[in-house]
């Protein structure tokens, strides 16, 4: 394709993963005051909230720069993330293993949330972060080995490539179904929001961030859980849609994708409004069932199944 | 000018009624210990000690004893081999030296011979007199921990000591509150100046552990208490309380110069839920004292009052319960399904809460017959909306995971710590005092049918199950008042009370029973008025609730008992200019009661 063609989805890309985010907590919102009886706030209250707060100076209650520093680099390894995702059929940033990079910048969102509520000297921040740390620690290497299924199913490690080279085996069918819940967890939503329960530990390594930081700490959050859903809706549809040769299809594909993710919110919206919050110990004894799972799917994609 | 301890004894003789030489010997003695079952053994157990007994109203009886058997005789009933659920209340401390010279420390016990039945069941007070330059008492809390607040608190308020007490720290004045100020003392004087610098004073953390402190504002608990939770990674190793952040000085500001009328309305505003259930306990114990009978239909409303009180709590207290796990939509249901409740209490009582409706003596509104339609609608709609939340709430998984086995209570704790309502009921504590004591003077509950639902496991899940199943019940008998409600006069005339006598007034609140006890004074006035919400018996229980479970489960395990802290917390003024804090002597009260006249 021309330069010109991939450039502009490019900044169709960027700008989806800027607005869109906010809007699709939006939905959320309404779906869940839907299923609450209330009316709701509008479609861009999410939007207003993350204005006014970056509108607001922070408390610092540390000197520690990296307190300062952990938002902008949470926002930063998200908004890199959602790079790193094809928006129709263009990656805005390209090159050979970014799945493992893909991989690496989603746990830094969560090790800068972390390392933010271990920089204050708060008992809340600190069990906050401990419960992320035990999240990540268990979820990752499930997620690990589930992109490794994606790269051996597809021979590759460019994320691209394995969108459009998987090919339909009963293992692939269960990767799918595993990672949804391992992207759902990793997402933070309800039942899996532990690290961040208000009523538990106040917003957990979120409770000393005020203002214009905990605006930039939501939007980095937002960014996050829109680019594993992205990449969720990409492996749903990239691979069955067969080879996109022009820039028509391409954004027929983007359409498809920009739809999708809108309709799963409120799935999600759903499954967060009918679940009471789940207790650490909890998750850690699913993600690790689950992780053996993995285990087991990983043996049936080397035995080709 | 102040009035001083030594013009009270100009005014006042002090005289036991029922006695003479110490002895009963104008009531007939044997009369009276023959009236109710087990009073007769515990006179022959303590007989060298009991100086006088007398019944004071149906179904309470007071027995002066001597203070050093004190902790035997609560320990008698309290562990009684045959009355189960006999349990210690709580006790009162009254300075009575303006009257006798003695100060009075006097330990309430709830005999249940057979549980749910009130007419065998009855009240046993034991009275000790203390003398003036000596007021101390053995303490009875390290073999009942249902005493360590209480205690506590007739040691700030009073000046008791009692001795031996296992952990004798503050606990309703702060920790800078200086020593030999007592303001329920009747001579306290308002003129000392007891700022000093703040301090705090708080258990030492246990070592290998961590603080997470929770309070004194805290996301998880609606008002101020300091829960400070010693942790070991996520699990609870220990728990210190310390509370009375919201102590309002309502007793005292009662026995200044209010008459017992209008004592009613500051008993109702000590609690924003359950209002009502403190104002048929005092309304309770004042007819008692005036021994009038009030009109059927009286007690009908009053009951249907409390019923429906009773309805929307429960269905407040699932919704907190279901936000604390996060379970929003929950929340937000069993707070939609309750609305309704609330603007039926509107139509009937001109209040969304059941304020301003009750009197000494009955009502003040008449229940309007074609108003009855409303109720019988109301009541249909709340148990059809409740029965589909529950199907729904029952039924997610993730709800029910975070409160099945989490903050079990055993049945042997909850009776220690004299835990009451909802919260002993789940650890199955066969209690309700509704049925358990005489409560037909104030209330209709003998005469309509209800079950008193037990369970046995004693975690989050049963205290659901209990409430959940109390609201059913509460339904029905909403709907029985109403069928059956008689015809007559809504209230009747007190007239003059008679001085210096006793009562006690009690209604089971959906936290518990509440009780009231007053002893008036001269002029219709109140000269000692306690307040005992339940919450004060079940919140010192929820430590050994909290230890061994994760930080995660504390505010739910906190708010599964429904704790209420503006009830616990009732004396004090801080002025919010100076920070200073004030003790309103009852010349003062009296002042403030002039001038704001006509106002209650």
């Amino acid at each position: 394709m021309e330069t010109a063609v991939k450039l502009g989805f490019s900044l169709a890309g960027i700008i989806i993963m800027l607005l869109l985010p906010p809007y699709l907590e939006g939905i959320a919102r309404r779906v869940k005051a839907r299923l609450q009886y209330r009316r709701g706030p509008p479609l861009s209250q999410t939007w207003y909230d993350l204005k006014k707060l970056f509108s607001m100076p922070s408390v610092k209650p540390t000197k520690r720069a990296l307190f300062t520093w952990a938002p902008y680099l949470a926002l930063a390894s998200a908004i890199s993330a959602a790079l790193l995702l094809p928006y129709g059929s263009v990656v805005p940033v390209d090159f050979g293993f970014n799945l493992v990079v893909f991989f690496y910048v989603v746990v830094l969102v969560s090790v800068f949330l972390m390392l933010a509520g271990l920089a204050v000297q708060n008992a809340f921040s600190h069990l906050g972060s401990a419960r992320e740390m035990q999240i990540i620690l268990t979820v990752e290497p499930l997620i690990a080995i589930l992109y490794g299924v994606l790269a051996y199913n597809s021979g590759s490690l460019n994320l691209y490539t394995i969108l459009t080279g998987l090919h339909l085996t009963p293992s692939l069918v269960l990767t799918y179904m595993l990672l949804a819940y391992a992207l759902y967890v990793e997402s933070g939503f309800v039942p899996f929001d532990i690290a961040e329960a208000e009523q538990e530990v106040i917003g957990g390594p979120l409770s000393e961030y005020s203002g214009r930081l905990l605006g930039v700490f939501y939007y980095a959050i937002y960014i996050k859980r829109f680019a594993l859903l992205w990449f969720f809706i990409s492996l749903l549809t990239l691979p069955w849609i067969g080879p996109i040769e022009t820039s028509g299809k391409a954004a027929l594909v983007l359409a498809l994708q920009f739809i999708l993710t809108v309709a799963f919110y409120p799935i999600i919206a759903a499954l967060e409004a009918t679940n009471a919050r789940l207790r650490i110990d909890h998750v850690v004894k699913m993600n690790t069932r689950a992780f053996f799972a993995g285990l087991i799917i990983l043996a049936m994609a080397f035995m080709g199944w | 000018m102040v009035t001083t301890t030594k013009d009270l004894e100009a005014h006042f003789e002090f005289e036991c009624r029922a006695c003479e030489n110490g002895r009963c010997a104008k009531a007939n003695v044997d009369a009276i210990l023959s009236e109710r079952e087990g009073l007769r053994d515990f006179y022959e157990a303590f007989k060298e000690h009991i100086a006088s007994c007398k019944r004071m109203t149906y179904g309470q009886y007071m027995f002066a004893i001597d203070r050093e058997v004190l902790p035997d005789a609560v320990l008698w009933w309290h562990n009684h081999p045959k009355y189960k659920e006999t349990h210690m209340s709580t006790a009162v401390g009254t300075d009575e030296r303006p009257l006798n010279g003695h100060f009075v420390y006097m330990p309430f016990i709830s005999v249940q011979v057979e549980p749910l039945n009130m007419d065998k069941n009855y009240w046993v007070f034991l009275r000790a007199y203390l003398p003036g330059d000596d007021p101390s008492f053995p303490s009875v809390a390290k073999n009942l921990p249902a005493a360590l607040w209480i205690e506590r608190e007739v040691k700030d308020l009073l000046g008791f000591k009692p001795t031996n007490h296992p952990d004798p720290k503050r606990l309703i004045l702060p920790e800078d509150f200086p020593d030999g100020v007592y303001p329920l003392r009747k001579d306290m004087d308002y003129r000392h100046s007891p700022i000093t610098e703040p301090t705090t004073e708080y258990r030492k953390t246990p070592e290998d552990t961590t603080l997470v402190p929770m309070g004194p504002a805290h996301m998880g608990i609606e008002e101020p208490a300091h829960f400070r939770l010693f942790v070991r990674g996520e699990e609870i190793v220990d728990v210190d309380y310390r509370g009375f952040y919201s102590h309002r000085g309502i007793e005292k500001t009662g026995e200044g110069r209010l008459t017992y009328n209008q004592v009613l309305f500051l008993a109702e505003r000590i609690c924003g839920i359950c209002g009502y259930q403190h104002s048929v306990s005092y309304a309770m114990a004042v007819e008692r004292l005036a021994d009038v009978e009030i009109p059927d239909r009286a007690r009908y409303i009053r009951t249907l009052m409390l019923e429906l009180e009773r309805i929307h709590n429960h269905l407040l207290w699932v919704g907190i319960a279901a936000h604390m796990v996060g379970y929003d939509t929950g929340f937000m249901h069993a707070w939609r399904i309750r609305e309704p409740v609330m603007w039926l209490v509107e139509r009937l009582t001109g209040n969304r809460k059941q304020y301003g409706m009750n009197i000494v003596g009955g009502v003040r509104r008449d229940l309007l017959d074609y108003r009855k339609e409303d109720v019988l609608k109301t009541v249909k709609q709340i148990r059809e909306g409740t029965q589909t939340f529950l199907d729904i709430a029952l039924n997610t998984n993730t709800f029910i995971k975070r409160a099945e086995g989490v903050g079990i209570l055993p049945y042997k704790v909850a009776k220690a710590y004299s835990v009451l309502g909802p919260t002993a009921r789940a650890s199955g504590r066969k209690i309700d005092a509704r049925l358990d004591q005489a409560t037909r003077t104030a209330t209709a509950y003998d005469e309509v049918d209800f079950k008193v639902p037990v369970y046995k496991e004693g975690d989050v899940l049963a205290r659901v199950l209990v409430r959940m199943d109390e609201l059913f019940e509460s339904l029905w008998i909403v709907e029985q008042l109403i069928d059956q409600m008689p015809d007559g006069d809504i209230m009747v005339p007190i007239g003059k009370l008679p001085e210096y006598e006793e009562a006690l007034g009690f209604t089971e609140a959906h936290r518990g029973e509440v009780v009231h006890y007053v002893m008036t004074g001269e002029k219709n006035k109140v000269y000692r008025w306690k307040v005992r919400a339940p919450t004060y018996n079940n919140l010192p229980a929820v430590p050994e609730m909290l230890k061994g479970y994760h930080v995660a489960d504390a505010p739910l395990i906190i708010a599964s008992i429904d704790p209420c802290y503006s009830c616990t917390e009732r004396v004090q003024f801080v002025d919010m200019n100076t920070g200073k804090i004030k003790v309103l002597t009852e010349a003062e009260f009296n002042e403030l009661s002039i001038k704001y006249r006509g106002v209650f």
